[in-house]
């Protein structure tokens, strides 16, 4: 349905986005991971016609939409990070605008606008001048905004930030209902790990405007197969500790919380002993020390060095 | 899709009171300020100064003028006509003074009764009182004409809380009595008083406005001053909110909906256009209805209206485009903070500053609300549309000016963010 194609963009001489390959089949749902700041939204810009790129192709059902984009963007659902909303109107002063925006008029704007703001829980509230809403009904209504044409894809960034869980598990079921019911193609980016992995069957993983991984979820796992990750847990955690850890040659990657160290190891080293006789030398009380389950955090942290959400 | 955005824009600044009340609201306000207190320096208005006088008369001068040409048992043996009495009759003269045109807007004089003296001075409406005793005008022509007896008095009484009036008041009375000295040290000397006047004609003041039929009022002025003015911040209120959708980035999600930005730059345009000719009627009515401001040619009103806010639609695209080429609202702050009052002061929106240079005259007629306020007073004051095809010409090519270089400026497919 969607590819990229060598997509690049380049602002002087910094790379946002190099060389991105990716492509997405009509009826999934695709993760586009990375921190803050890995390309992902200038990779969304590209795809969807807002930014030119400096080279590299979109293809839209084999179609360059480079210089033709109307056909994707007829077909095309933006959600931006940003609540791309005007404030100072009611939800249904909104949804008519862009309704209009898109072309819809009288009967059908007014049926789409109804099922949208069921769909997002807003039809009592659409009178509401936006303003008033709180975070998470604001997201709900970005969202509605670009269901109003019933897309095909939709290209959703970080839709969930700064809302509460309950909004935020609103919008996820949302989504996953949209896929499931109309057979939308989602493309959602995150840097909210546990929201790809509840949703997409499909991952790709950004750092520094490079793609550095994709594939399915257990594709992307198996990235760890010949590492393990142990979860080593302390209610002080002092910094002598973590200077040992950190030198330790065994040791591959390492991520500090509060009260949690994570370390990857290579699957055959048994580093047990030698955590307990660390933690003596630095006189710290361990309260667990766990091997667990890899997780796309941890796939993360193996292929970058770094936490995403660092 | 073009009157989507027009409605949206007028439903952003509906929503928005404040800016609404600062957008009509502000220029009724200055108007109000300007229009009186700069009032009596305008053409066409009368004086801002209003003196109430009384005149007590504690004798008919003509009773007392009968009574001097009975009395006269003319030692000198001159010959004393009743023409020339009566012409020097002092508080004749006097009244006929305070009378005259060039004083009766300023000068309501009031001839009261002796009997009401004690209410005239207490009411504080009264600028001045003047009482004549009894014989005044007898006891005058005695001392004129014969230099007989002693000079006589008038009481004036003058309202302290009315001092510019009083003042008025008194220098009458002394110019008069100027007036008066040297007539009777003329006649003293038997000089020929012709000797001394200076010829009528030299001294008539005919005052003429040129080139203006119809005198335009301080309160005519300023509403045309500041709704030229005002209808600026039309241009940068658009173009702030235009810029609101960018930085929100709504504007990227019109662009994804696949409208043409050219779409949007002409929503813009219209939308500065449109409310820039409503702020123009809606201060233009209200002047009408509250200060009389009526507008001789209702075509060339229009037809004026019309090219103003070709160039307030112009003004408001560039904001927009430079803005959005900047990715700063930087621009239209500094439009709206400073170049406006540079444009009004130039333009002459505050005061007539071009009367004092023609270089700044021809300045001020290069800036859209100076070319819009000539081509206003000029209706006003009952010029035809010929007399102001020139600043309709200039605000049209103006406006046009601004509309092509945003076109050149506005970010094409491809550059927004």
């Amino acid at each position: 349905m969607l590819e990229l194609v060598d997509l690049t963009k380049r602002f002087k001489q910094q790379y946002a986005v190099k060389n991105l390959n990716m492509f997405i089949e009509k009826g999934e749902i695709i993760g586009l991971l990375g921190p803050n700041g890995a390309g992902k939204s200038t990779a969304i810009s590209m795809m969807s016609s807002l930014v030119e790129p400096t080279a590299g192709d979109v293809r839209f059902n084999n179609n360059s939409i480079l210089k033709k984009p109307a056909q994707l963007r007829k077909v095309t659902g933006i959600v931006p990070q940003e609540i791309a909303l005007y404030n100072d109107l009611t939800a249904e002063e909104n949804l008519q605008f862009f309704g209009r925006i898109y072309r819809l008029k009288g009967a059908e704007l007014k049926r789409r606008m109804d099922e949208v703001l069921d769909l997002i829980g807003l039809k009592d509230r659409r009178k509401d001048i936006v303003k008033k809403y709180s975070g998470g009904m604001k997201r709900r209504l970005n969202i509605g905004v670009a269901l109003l044409h019933d897309p095909e894809l939709i290209i959703m960034d970080e839709p969930t930030v700064g809302i509460d869980p309950q909004s935020r598990n609103y919008i996820l079921e949302t989504v996953k209902r949209l896929n499931a019911e109309r057979n939308i193609t989602v493309l959602y980016t995150s840097h909210y790990m546990e929201e790809v992995e509840f949703l997409c069957d499909r991952i790709y993983i950004m750092d520094k405007g490079n793609l550095i991984a994709s594939g399915t979820k257990d594709d992307i796992k198996r990235i760890l197969s010949a590492e393990k990750t142990i979860s080593i847990k302390a209610d002080r955690l002092n910094e002598a500790f973590i200077k040992e850890i950190k030198e330790h040659p065994l040791v591959n990657n390492i991520q500090v919380e509060e009260k949690e160290i994570t370390i990857m190891v290579a699957k055959e080293v048994n580093i047990f002993s030698t955590l307990i006789k660390m933690a003596e030398d630095a006189s710290l009380e361990l309260s667990s020390v766990a091997i667990k389950t890899p997780t796309l955090e941890d796939v993360f942290l193996h292929l970058t060095g770094r936490a995403l959400r660092d | 899709m073009i009157g989507q955005i027009i409605k949206k824009q007028a439903l952003l600044l509906i929503r928005n009171p404040v800016q609404l009340l600062l957008l009509i609201g502000l220029p009724i306000i200055l108007i109000l300020i300007l229009g009186n207190a700069l009032g009596s320096m305008m053409n066409g208005d009368s004086s801002g100064l209003k003196v109430k006088l009384a005149l007590i008369e504690h004798q008919p001068e003509n009773e007392q003028v009968e009574n001097f040409l009975a009395s006269i048992d003319n030692p000198k043996g001159t010959k004393v006509e009743q023409s020339d009495v009566t012409n020097i009759a002092p508080i004749q003269t006097l009244k006929s003074i305070l009378t005259n045109d060039e004083l009766k807007g300023v000068i309501d004089v009031r001839e009261v009764p002796f009997s009401e003296k004690q209410a005239v001075l207490d009411d504080n409406t009264y600028t001045a009182v003047i009482e004549i005793p009894r014989k005044f005008t007898h006891d005058f022509l005695s001392y004129t004409i014969f230099g007989e007896g002693n000079k006589p008095k008038l009481q004036l009484y003058e309202n302290e809380q009315q001092q510019i009036g009083a003042g008025v008041i008194r220098s009458l009375l002394e110019d008069l009595q100027r007036q008066y000295t040297l007539a009777s040290f003329l006649q003293e000397k038997e000089i020929d008083q012709q000797v001394l006047a200076v010829e009528t004609a030299l001294l008539n003041n005919n005052q003429q406005s040129i080139n203006q039929k119809n005198p335009v009022t301080s309160k005519g002025y300023y509403t045309i001053g500041m709704a030229v003015m005002t209808v600026l911040y039309i241009a940068a209120t658009i173009g702030s909110l235009a810029f609101m959708e960018k930085r929100i980035f709504v504007f990227n999600r019109i662009i994804i909906g696949n409208m043409s930005r050219w779409v949007y730059f002409t929503g813009i345009l219209l939308s500065g256009m449109i409310f820039g000719c409503l702020h123009l009627g809606i201060i233009f009515s209200f002047a009408w209805i509250t200060f009389g401001v009526s507008w001789p040619n209702i075509m060339a009103l229009l037809l004026v209206t019309f090219a103003f806010s070709i160039a307030v639609g112009g003004i408001a695209v560039l904001l927009t485009a430079i803005s959005y080429r900047l990715h700063s609202e930087t621009v239209t702050n500094f439009f709206s903070g400073i170049v406006v009052s540079l444009m009004a002061l130039m333009g002459g929106s505050f005061y007539p500053i071009g009367d004092n240079s023609t270089f700044i005259q021809t300045l001020g007629n290069l800036t859209p609300n100076g070319a819009g306020m000539s081509a206003y007073l000029s209706i006003l004051r009952g010029d035809n549309i010929s007399a102001i095809s020139s600043n309709i010409l200039f605000l049209c090519l103006f406006g046009m000016a601004m509309i092509l270089i945003a076109a050149s400026t506005f970010p094409k497919r491809g550059e927004a963010v």
